[in-house]
């Protein structure tokens, strides 16, 4: 791909041969200076948000609370909810859930379910900006 | 350092993406998508590698049939020097002989 553009030396290149009897057809290379670097490197601030944002973590609540079919908080007897652990996923989980998915380990009905209740999450709240962070433009 | 044993051998071109751009030369890493700004001699002992593992005297002997590096020794310093770089980088990786 970049071959074409970066001149790779062929062994049957005229300047091979030439370069006994006319050396000065070799264009002169800026060598620089020992110990002088020559590089800058520009780490995409894009793509390093976006490695982060797939491996945070939105934790739901601890046992004890349901979560119902709208995602809000209601008693753990409460009939047609769902029971949370505490346990956690990722931003990566989330967004795939997002996208239609079901959440590890969860049902079809149990992901919507949860999907609600992390969407509900409020500025402040345990895993509110990393799933707000899910929401930006790549 | 001019017997230096040490064998480097570039990235592969199908994960480099190599923009000369006026004085400076940008290389794009594909796996780290890291951009790299580099001047010369930089892009052409990327060049000169290929896709072979090299002495940094046989890197130094294929840029000289191309280029007028000067003085000889000196450039085999600096050829070393900017192959460490280029290690540090990822953009080539040193070779146990």
């Amino acid at each position: 791909m970049a071959d074409d553009k970066t001149n790779k030396p062929q062994n049957n290149q005229p300047d091979a041969q030439d370069d006994i009897g006319n050396p000065t057809r070799r264009r002169a290379l800026m060598m620089g200076a020992i110990g002088a670097a020559t590089v800058v490197s520009v780490r995409p601030a894009l793509a390093q948000a976006a490695g982060s944002v797939l491996n945070c973590e939105i934790p739901m609540p601890h046992a004890g609370q349901n979560i119902d079919a709208a995602g809000k908080l209601v008693p753990a007897d409460t009939a047609g909810s769902f029971p949370v652990m505490g346990q956690t996923y990722s931003g990566e989980q989330v967004k795939a859930a997002l996208g239609g998915r079901s959440l590890p380990g969860a049902s079809y009905e149990q992901s919507q379910a949860y999907i609600r209740y992390i969407r509900r999450l409020q500025h402040g709240q345990s895993g509110f900006t990393c799933f707000a962070s899910l929401q930006m433009p790549r | 350092m001019s017997d230096n044993p040490v064998l480097y051998r570039a990235e592969a071109a199908t994960s480099l993406i190599i923009e000369p751009l006026d004085a400076v030369t940008l290389v794009y890493h594909i796996r780290s998508g890291i951009t790299h700004i580099v001047a010369e001699p930089t892009p052409q002992i990327l060049a000169a590698m290929a896709d072979d593992t090299l002495s940094i005297h046989e890197i130094t002997q294929r840029l000289s049939r191309q280029f007028d590096l000067g003085d000889a020794g000196d450039a085999q310093a600096i050829i070393e020097d900017r192959l460490a770089e280029l290690a540090d980088l990822g953009l080539a990786a040193r070779v146990a002989p």
